[in-house]
């Protein structure tokens, strides 16, 4: 029974291996004319709502390419990465792809996505895209990709609670951790979540203090999580466990769907640390949409932090053959009607600036704050290839933070995780 | 090779088989056509790869290289890369203390069921069997999604019941125990995992060893007022020595690469737990930036480790065969 598991394993493996090992065969004579079909991978399991949505776009797109019928593959995240692999490797990718955007310069700097500096230039739409984001699709100056929605992390409180026991949304360090107290005295439930597998929020109070986890030193990264500042934050989130006792240890070594998600729509945490793109998923586990809350994540003595930007991007791929028609859905896609009908849809933010600044969002209870919290500053992590082998493989922040939690010391975990951040990113 | 054949073959007493003796000499092609279908397989599929992860574990692979552009050979760096490292010497060491303790625990409580079910009647032994199979059965990843839900922390099963244990006891708080950010618990309910996965193969295995074993050897301990544990040391385990063997072996292979149940259980972010498969895997697919390089050095150390172990058994059981 194994062996015939095994067996059945390898030849599904064998076949795969040959299945994608013959290349493409470009056929130039098609090159000018608008090709029969692109092929476009989207991330996700085709909701009807996505899937309206995109039929939508295509409509749009075929008034400029009525031949061209477009083909929409939907890719689970998680296994988004295997079949990157595996098209990098075969050359069967499609012309255009959703990819996350904390992927995007590893992806780019493997050779995956085509170079789109010239056409994005002359993409007059595109010119009031967000700065931070586009920043964030650039490889030796130039551009792989386009920003097409993101979204930003805040913290969930339960609006009811908050109201019966008197407590303001939290503005500073020292009132998040008043507030998970009262929470926890008069509720009996933990006040917040603190999980350790969170590099994307932890970082939030890394650089709502003024630190950083890397930095580029003339060509070279070097890791800052032993800075004064940096530590401090370090230290005060893992201290939510172990000096401020406010978060239990049950989420340690879990990242923020592990338990926090599902506790605090069920009411057994006070507050937990989450995108917008949560409220979804909440309402699937618990509909009570309205006592439920969002402030910022706070800056230490006041102020917002600033917040990483979680989202999509658009990319052309590198194998494909029709790059300019290829382009021009990329532009139908993201245009500005189209990226925030579809950001709505999935309770994100646009990319655009400008539409992020005109008011659209202010009286929205909920996407409101983000908003706010967008608005004020979008950070990225280190634009290194590496980034994905400290987040990825090495998970250096998780463990590290996983690591003060369980009683070690913050000086050598912090120390190790530098180490491992100057080779990791050098690479 | 063909002519050994011949000679062992050839008794000894009749030293002139007349007209037998030129088909004989011809080279017996049948049987070697007959196996070749396998071997081929096998050489396809199992040797092949493990020529080319060899060959890896000295290269810098990436997904470049597989995109055709050709291999850096970096010669031992890998594995200097890889014995330098402390994560992996903590990997190996939960490798090793974890598949000691699977391996017996596997052995122990599938021959005590083997015995149960070769002592009940018929259609009751057909049940249990039935029964225990069905955790046999169960994939790896279902059985492992079920344990991390019956070990979770909001609705966890096993929390739920620890808290109905009077305190004194078990103590309090298992609601809320996180069963997976330690080595030790974590490996805990990984252990119980695996066990219940794969004792049912060698209690069934021992079952039919012993449904071999004539019955008056039973009766005559019965007479002579042997004990259980007697009886069992003294007839069915020298007996059964060479299924013991078998599944022995076949336990330190499969719990030497259990993968599947901690990476559901733990995962990636916990990398104080990793075992060598999930340490491999973390070096190789871990990150976008694939290094398939390390990896394969990582599954060559584990594979001869197995390679070892088995090794040693092997020539254990062969010359106790031997010796009988």
């Amino acid at each position: 029974m194994r062996y015939t598991r095994a067996a059945a394993a390898a030849v599904a493996l064998a076949v795969a291996v040959t299945g994608c090992g013959g290349k493409k065969k470009a056929d130039d004579n098609a090159k000018g004319a608008d090709p029969a079909k692109i092929v476009v991978w989207q991330m996700g399991d085709g909701s009807p709502e996505q899937t309206k949505f995109l039929d939508g776009v295509a409509a749009e797109f075929h008034q400029k390419h009525p031949k061209t019928a477009v083909q929409v593959q939907y890719i689970p995240w998680p296994q988004a990465t295997q079949k990157f692999q595996t098209a990098i490797a075969g050359g069967s990718g499609p012309d255009v792809t959703e990819v996350g955007n904390t992927d995007v310069q590893s992806w780019a700097e493997q050779g995956a996505f085509a170079d789109i500096t010239g056409k994005m230039n002359s993409w007059a739409e595109g010119k009031t895209l967000s700065k931070g984001a586009l920043a964030n699709d650039q490889l030796d100056g130039k551009i792989y990709a386009a920003p097409w929605y993101g979204g930003v992390r805040a913290v969930w409180y339960h609006k009811d609670w908050f109201t019966k026991l008197g407590i303001q949304p939290p503005k500073t360090w020292a009132d998040l951790v008043t507030a998970a107290k009262t929470i926890q005295d008069k509720k009996h439930v933990p006040g917040i979540a603190a999980p350790s597998d969170f590099t994307n929020g932890i970082l939030s109070f890394v650089w709502a203090n003024g630190g950083d986890v890397a930095t580029k030193q003339g060509d070279k990264w070097v890791g800052t999580l032993e800075q004064p500042q940096a530590k401090e934050a370090v230290e005060f989130y893992a201290g939510l466990v172990t000096k401020d006792k406010v978060a239990p240890d049950k989420y340690v070594g879990k990242n923020e769907l592990q338990g926090p998600q599902q506790d605090f729509a069920l009411g057994k945490v006070g507050m937990y640390m989450d995108g917008s793109w949560a409220l979804p998923q909440l309402e699937k586990i618990k509909k009570d949409q309205k006592n439920w809350g969002v402030f910022p994540i706070p800056g230490k003595t006041g102020g917002l932090a600033p917040v990483f930007s979680g989202g999509s991007d658009l990319a052309v791929w590198k194998d494909s053959k029709y790059k300019d028609v290829a382009f021009d859905y990329l532009t139908t896609l993201d245009s500005k009607k189209n990226s925030k009908a579809f950001a709505d849809t999935l309770k994100f933010l646009p990319q655009f600036t400008d539409i992020l600044q005109s008011g659209a969002y202010q009286s929205d209870p909920i996407m409101g704050p983000f908003a706010q919290a967008a608005a004020s500053g979008v950070k990225f992590t280190p634009t290194s290839k590496g980034w994905a082998d400290y987040e990825g493989a090495k998970k250096v922040l998780p463990n590290a933070v996983k690591a003060i939690m369980q009683g070690k010391s913050a000086d050598d975990e912090l120390k190790k995780a530098d180490e491992q951040a100057g080779t990791l990113l050098n690479q | 090779m063909l002519d050994t054949v011949q000679a062992v073959r050839r008794p000894p007493g009749r030293t002139s088989s007349g007209p037998a003796r030129p088909a004989r000499r011809r080279p017996r092609l049948g049987p070697y056509l007959l196996i070749l279908p396998a071997l081929v397989t096998i050489a396809v599929l199992l040797i092949w790869p493990v020529v080319q992860i060899a060959r890896m574990s000295f290269q810098k692979v990436g997904l470049r290289q597989l995109r055709g552009e050709p291999a850096e050979n970096v010669g031992l760096d890998n594995y200097r890369q890889i014995l330098g490292d402390d994560e992996f010497w903590t990997a190996l060491r939960h490798t090793l203390l974890f598949a000691v303790v699977a391996v017996a625990a596997t052995l122990v409580v599938g021959t005590l069921v083997g015995l149960l079910l070769n002592r009940l009647g018929r259609r009751m032994s057909a049940f249990v069997a039935g029964g225990v199979l069905v955790a046999w059965a169960t994939p790896p990843v279902t059985a492992a999604v079920i344990f991390a839900w019956l070990f979770g922390t909001t609705g966890g099963l096993v929390g739920w019941f620890l808290d109905l244990l009077p305190d004194w006891l078990v103590g309090g708080g298992w609601q809320n125990y996180n069963w997976f950010s330690s080595p030790l618990p974590d490996y805990t309910v990984l252990t119980i995992c695996v066990v219940w996965m794969s004792f049912p193969f060698v209690a069934v295995s021992v079952l039919a060893g012993l449904r071999t074993v004539p019955g008056e050897l039973y009766e005559a301990a019965r007479v002579d007022g042997s004990s259980a544990w007697n009886t069992f040391w003294k007839i069915t385990f020298p007996l059964l020595r060479p299924v013991f063997g078998v599944l022995l072996t076949m336990s330190v292979i499969w719990d030497f690469r259990v993968f599947t149940q901690l990476f559901v259980l733990s995962g990636l972010a916990n990398s104080d737990s990793f075992n060598l498969s999930l340490y491999g895997y973390s070096e190789a697919f871990g990150s976008l930036n694939a290094k398939y390089g390390l990896g394969s050095a990582i599954a060559m150390v584990l594979t001869v480790l197995v390679l070892i172990v088995t090794a040693f058994y092997t020539r254990m059981i062969v010359r106790q065969e031997g010796v009988r």
